[in-house]
């Protein structure tokens, strides 16, 4: 148990984590042996079927009390158990550096939760950020004691790196072409739209979450009076009196919006959560992830 | 100003307050800055946005809410400034006098439950409002007599307060003498505004007149022989004619025919209606319950009851009127009357003669002297300082002066046998044949045996008395003075009068019964050889005396000054209201104490050295009052009133009962603020709607 100073994940919390473990709707064909199973047959004690043996199969699975009984050759057949390929995509972008807590560093309490849930189970996590270089990657981890080179590493991002949804996804995508669980975090409040990120994310055939995570204020502003917004990512302004019926349009616009990201998603056989900065870690990994399947 | 609106601004407040809306405007832009906020995203701000400025135009006015609040109060404000309202009269001209009855009558209660004076107030109150900036008024209520209740004045808030101080009283009504009050102001105020426009004068004339709104419910006698000069009328008659009432019109107390040391109450019940009453009078001798009478009163009619009160003791007597017959009866007051029980002493009559035997024998009967206290005295007593003060001083209820005269009135009763009193009023022609006449006077005042021809069978002094065969040498011929009545007439002219002066009455018989020539005294007519010479002079006696101490109590109408005759020469009095008042009289010189409080009905105590010594009455007893029907005159009617009022030779038309103008601009008022109110919620919560 590796004891760190991250307030990204404090003791209670991992203690709450250790018992859960990542969960994926679809099989994978992992890279390494590890605690899942997989499609593949192989080494492990979880019977799955007999087959003929053909020649070149490893004598070491026939079945030998049924080749004294029936004199014919059986191969028995285990499945394999795999270790599962688990990727976090943080958004970074300037948008995400507000709240309080910001929803970025909320976005990386909740990668590091998720991170070592997959970490005490032996499976691959990968962390990376939407607006990371093309050619650099994410380091990939694996095993507990990776935990601390974890923290590290999401200690280490910063937000203010601008550059649009898609663009990001389309550059995950392209580094990382394996199967696996994808949980996207991010606010989605791109002027471009998410649509085409999430499409790219369709192509990958991942089990892939979707937490939007949106500030308080964004949930429910707090503001009065005539008021210019300014744009923290592109400077752009937008005047505003603020007013009652405002407010009310504008909750109906966040309204239709995670709407119609929760449609689109679930259209594609992905899984939405909507997340605030207000609502703690380990119950939105307790409940709502839960409620979801992501873990258990 | 049209009808609709009325001014209340000058032109340079006018400026004033449309400087107020473009203040509004200029601040509201001058505001309009912006205060910039960093936001993680605008994505959803613009889309917020773009669906509201779908609507744009409304949008604007929405984000300018509170500026078009603020310029909804102040137009609201505007508005009620210019007064709008509807119906009601307009006033014309610049001057208006405000007449308002306020006697008995206007206490009725036929104007939709209120009284016709508070009727009158309220429809006063309602033009008093409408005054525009520069219009004058006063007003004056009247009764008997007419009091200015507030002069000309454009202040209509004192108006309104003078307004709420008018009265009802208990009085008659007379509308000459507030005309006269009104005719007189308003030629003062018109003369005023002559001098006022001395640099316009081309500006005087015609349209300087007064407006006098008259409310009345016309129960006066018509005003005749009057000019209403620069006074402009309007009559609006208040009450209806169905108005039901039903009164006591009179309420005495009287010694008995038969048995002349009991008294008697008298009660006259009028009905003022249509169809018969029957009313229940209850008479009550100080607060305590003596008799009651039902009484049936046919419909328009009169009648009466006798109460006999044996020997009850001095006190105040009330009658009060209950049962079915008052049942929508509109005028309280006149259901109740008063008069006062006095001992009072047997009155005390001064005979000045020469010598007249048969006058005399007359007046010593057993019956006179039970009446009263009689003296003789000689024309030598009239020259005497202490008579003329025992007369003055009103000790005597009746003087007869046979053959002689006072230089001076007294302060009693008189009768005059063969002279006339030494007042103008009798001396148009008299004169005293006694004195020798001049030929010429001799000629118009004198006549030898005079034929009588008829005389007033009617009258209490001449009751049961017979001048068929009753022949006079000489005889004087009487003037009648004005309120006189002559009593016997014959070829000559009248023989025998009687007229009032102030609270007494003087009678004057022509002839002498003897007459003083050179041969000594001379008989000048067969009378006193009559059975009706002693029954005459037995009815002078209870006429003058018998009645006088019913007199003692004189049954005064309400303002009327009453003339209080003392026993005792005590220098103060003290006179006790029916309400507990007390009233303190200082004697001014010999003549009686005068008391002016009678506003109040009822009856008054008078207490001397802490004793009461004597009651009067003070009742209103006035038909005209108390025929509280709308005064029927006209051929057409108009909403159940009258069409019109003469006041000398003009017709007044009645107005009818104007409506109030209903004015916004209460409401109007209320409004602007309320919606400064929500303004101000609006700002401090920041919810635009």
């Amino acid at each position: 148990m590796p004891v760190t100073e991250s307030t990204l994940l404090p003791p209670e919390l991992m203690a709450q984590l250790q018992r859960l473990e990542l969960v994926t709707r679809k099989v994978f064909r992992g890279r390494m042996k590890g605690e899942r199973r997989s499609k593949r047959k192989g080494e492990s004690v979880e019977f799955a079927d007999f087959r003929n043996y053909v020649p070149g199969d490893d004598l070491r699975r026939l079945d030998w009390n049924l080749y004294a009984r029936l004199d014919r050759l059986i191969l028995k057949l285990f499945l394999e158990e795999q270790d599962l390929h688990f990727y976090t995509l943080i958004d970074t972008s300037m948008s995400m550096d507000f709240g309080e807590p910001t929803k970025l560093q909320y976005a990386k309490q909740l990668a590091a939760a998720l991170g070592f849930i997959g970490l005490t189970r032996s499976d691959r996590v990968c962390i990376e950020t939407i607006g990371q270089p093309a050619g650099q990657l994410g380091p990939v981890l694996r095993g507990r004691k990776s935990v601390w080179r974890m923290l590290e590493y999401l200690d280490a991002i910063e937000p203010g790196q601008n550059s649009s949804l898609a663009e990001g996804v389309r550059r995950f995508c392209l580094r990382r072409r394996g199967k696996g669980v994808l949980v996207l975090i991010g606010d989605l409040l791109d002027k471009n739209g998410y649509e085409e990120a999430l499409r790219y994310l369709v192509a990958q055939q991942m089990d892939v979450y979707v937490i939007q995570v949106l500030s308080q204020e964004e949930l429910h502003p707090d503001v009065k009076g005539d008021l210019r917004l300014v744009d923290c990512e592109d400077d752009d302004v937008a005047e505003i009196t603020v007013s009652a019926p405002l407010l009310k349009r504008y909750q109906q616009t966040l309204a239709a919006f995670t709407g119609g990201v929760q449609e689109f998603c679930s259209r594609r056989g992905m899984n939405y959560i909507l997340a605030h900065n207000g609502l703690p870690v380990q119950q939105l990994i307790a409940t709502y992830l839960r409620g979801r399947g992501l873990v258990r | 100003m049209n009808d609709l609106f009325r001014n209340t601004l000058s032109p340079a407040q006018w400026a004033l307050l449309a400087a107020v809306p473009v203040a509004i405007l200029a601040l509201y832009f001058l505001k309009l800055k912006r205060q910039p906020v960093e936001v993680p995203s605008t994505y959803l701000w613009r889309k917020a946005i773009e669906d509201l400025h779908v609507n744009s135009f409304w949008q604007r006015l929405r984000k300018s809410l509170l500026l078009f609040l603020q310029l909804l109060a102040v137009a609201l404000a505007v508005l009620a400034l210019l007064r709008p309202g509807w119906e009601g009269t307009k006033l014309e001209g610049q001057r208006f006098l405000f007449l308002i009855d306020n006697s008995a009558s206007m206490s009725a209660r036929d104007v939709n439950g209120v009284t016709r004076l508070d009727a009158a107030k309220e429809q006063v109150a309602a033009l008093i409002e409408q005054m525009d900036s520069g219009m004058t008024a006063m007003i004056v209520s009247f009764a008997d007599d007419p009091r200015v209740v507030q002069e000309f004045t454009d202040d209509t808030r004192l108006l309104r307060e003078r307004l709420a101080t008018i009265g009802p009283t208990f009085r008659g009504t007379n509308l000459r003498e507030a005309l006269k009050l009104a005719a007189g102001m308003s030629s003062l105020g018109a003369v005023l505004a002559a001098d006022d426009e001395s640099e316009s004068p081309e500006k005087l004339p015609a349209d300087e007149t007064a407006t006098a709104y008259i409310y009345s419910d016309g129960r006066f006698p018509e005003v005749k022989n009057f000019r209403l000069g620069r006074l402009n009328p309007i009559y609006v008659p208040l009450g209806t004619k169905e108005a039901r009432n039903v009164a006591l019109t009179a309420f005495s107390t009287r010694r008995s025919e038969i048995r002349p040391e009991e008294r008697q109450a008298f009660v006259q019940v009028t009905n003022f209606t249509d169809e018969p009453a029957t009313v229940i009078a209850e008479i009550r001798l100080s607060g305590e319950f003596l008799d009651a009478k039902e009484i049936e009163v046919p419909a328009g009619d009169s009648a009466g009851a006798t109460f006999p009160l044996a020997d009850a003791p001095a006190g105040a007597l009330e009658v009060r009127l209950s049962g079915a017959g008052l049942e929508r009866d509109v005028l309280v007051s006149d259901n109740r009357g008063y008069a006062a029980l006095n001992d009072a002493p047997p009155g005390r009559v001064l005979v000045v003669t020469p010598g007249n035997v048969a006058l005399e024998t007359s007046l010593a009967t057993e019956r006179a002297k039970r009446l009263a206290t009689i003296e003789f005295a000689k024309p030598e007593l009239l020259t005497q300082k202490e008579h003329q003060q025992l007369a003055d001083s009103g000790a005597y209820s009746l003087i007869i002066y046979d053959q002689c005269a006072p230089e001076k009135m007294p302060r009693a009763n008189t009768l005059f046998v063969g002279t006339a009193p030494p007042i103008d009023s009798w001396k148009a022609t008299a004169s005293s044949p006694s004195e020798a006449p001049p030929a010429e006077a001799a000629a118009a005042g004198t006549v030898s045996l005079p034929q009588i021809i008829d005389w007033n069978r009617a009258h209490p002094l001449l009751a049961n008395v017979e001048f068929g065969n009753i022949g006079i040498l000489t005889s004087n011929i009487l003037p009648i003075p004005q309120g006189g009545a002559s009593l016997i007439d014959s070829t000559g002219g009248t023989l025998f009068a009687i007229a009032p002066r102030d609270s007494f009455e003087d009678a004057v018989l022509g002839f002498p019964i003897v007459s003083v020539g050179e041969g000594g005294q001379a008989i000048n007519t067969n009378w006193p050889r009559r059975h009706s010479f002693p029954t005459f002079w037995l009815n002078v006696l209870e006429y003058f005396v018998g009645q006088a101490d019913d007199l003692a109590s004189p049954n005064s109408t309400p303002g009327q000054p009453v003339e209080l005759r003392t026993t005792a020469s005590a220098s103060t009095l003290t006179v006790v209201a029916p309400n507990g008042e007390r009233v303190e009289l200082q004697r001014q010189s010999l003549e009686p104490f005068q008391f002016h409080q009678t506003e109040q009905p009822g009856v008054y105590e008078v207490v001397e050295q802490g004793q009461v010594t004597s009651r009067f009455a003070v009742n209103l007893f006035d038909r005209q009052e108390s025929d509280v029907g709308l005064r029927p005159s006209g051929d057409s009617d108009i909403e159940g009133g009258t069409k019109e009022l003469r006041i000398g030779e003009t017709a007044v038309p009645a107005e009818g009962l104007t409506p109030a103008r209903r004015e916004l601009w209460r409401p109007l008022l209320l409004a602007a603020l309320l919606v400064l109110m929500v303004e101000w919620y609006i700002y401090n919560r920041r919810v635009y709607v």
